[in-house]
């Protein structure tokens, strides 16, 4: 039952892990939205009600796009690691 | 004065960070395995340098005494180790070796004397410390040609370029939170108490360092007066 309780720890510490980058993430991507607005001058002068359009729908965007995808590795390596190691350490 | 202990205590940390690493990751010696057994090996207060209790071929004849397998050895410059030949179970460290009776088998194959030496890598982890009888797990052997081959521990790079990645990762987030959850919150407290000069000095001088600024942002979650 070793590995029931490992694997328990592990999914829980990589959630804990998951949620904090996709966090990060957004928050990353929603400052380079904001500074792509800032920064534009053909943007000055337009009101903040746009600008906070232009960045929500930036982030749906994000919600939709790869690299919201590639967070799931956080949960595939580990595990492909695990079982590299199984097999490397007693089979190969 | 508090620089000084600042860096001591740094120091005392990095070395546990390293001595720890210096355990648990895989090194590869070059030997000749000139003996194989078991022995009735008493375990008492040097219990955490060997394998959790439940993990297998650690048969226990009583609760102190386990019948572990070791592995003599001798370098090519004529120095000895031996290795000790545990199940490492499920936690850790994390090897999750379980073919303890076929690593001995392979070694007791490997076996060679000086007329005819037999050289082979031997991956481990682990210290010899007579002091404390402590000993080095061997994970796996493998033969090489000859004493002075030359072996890439690629594994140990890519866990440390791995952990250098994860370190610099905590470090964006951390500088990332504080750039737009902290910074702007302590600005709001600036400006609510603009007015009362040198309360601003005291709200300022609170939020210095790591642990005053996450109390200076959790206090801008408190009802404002």
């Amino acid at each position: 039952m070793g590995w029931l309780r490992l694997a328990f720890l592990m999914y829980v510490a990589l959630t804990i892990i998951y949620f904090v980058t996709g966090i990060y993430s957004r928050s990353v991507r929603r400052e380079k939205l904001e500074k792509e607005w800032d920064g534009d001058p053909a943007r000055e002068g337009r009101t903040p009600q746009e600008r906070q359009a232009f960045i929500e729908a930036g982030m749906v965007h994000y919600d939709r796009g790869l690299k919201k995808r590639l967070l799931w590795l956080i949960y595939i390596l580990p595990t492909i690691g695990f079982l590299a190691t199984i097999y490397l350490v007693n089979w190969q | 004065m508090w620089t000084k202990i600042k860096w001591g205590i740094r120091i005392v940390l990095l070395l546990i960070v390293g001595l720890f690493l210096h355990y648990t990751m895989p090194q590869r010696d070059v030997v000749q395995i000139i003996n194989t057994y078991n022995k009735n090996t008493p375990i008492g207060a040097n219990w955490m340098f060997y394998s959790i209790e439940d993990t297998g071929t650690g048969v226990e004849t009583t609760a102190t005494i386990r019948d572990i397998r070791f592995i003599d050895a001798v370098y090519a410059d004529g120095d000895v180790m031996v290795y000790r030949n545990e199940d490492t179970g499920w936690f850790w460290p994390p090897y999750f070796k379980w073919d303890s009776s076929t690593l001995q088998a392979e070694a007791t194959n490997l076996k060679s004397d000086k007329a005819n030496p037999q050289w082979v890598a031997v991956t481990h982890y682990g210290w010899r410390m007579p002091i404390f009888s402590i000993f080095p797990n061997a994970v796996k052997i493998t033969p090489v040609d000859g004493p002075d081959v030359r072996l890439i521990p690629w594994v140990n790079i890519v866990i440390l370029a791995f952990l250098a990645f994860v370190i610099l990762m905590i470090r964006k987030m951390w500088l990332q939170f504080r750039e737009r959850m902290v910074d702007p919150a302590l600005a709001d407290v600036g400006e609510t108490f603009d007015a009362a000069g040198e309360r601003v000095d005291a709200a300022r001088k609170e939020a210095r360092g790591f642990f005053g600024r996450i109390g200076a942002w959790l206090n801008t979650w408190k009802a404002k007066k």
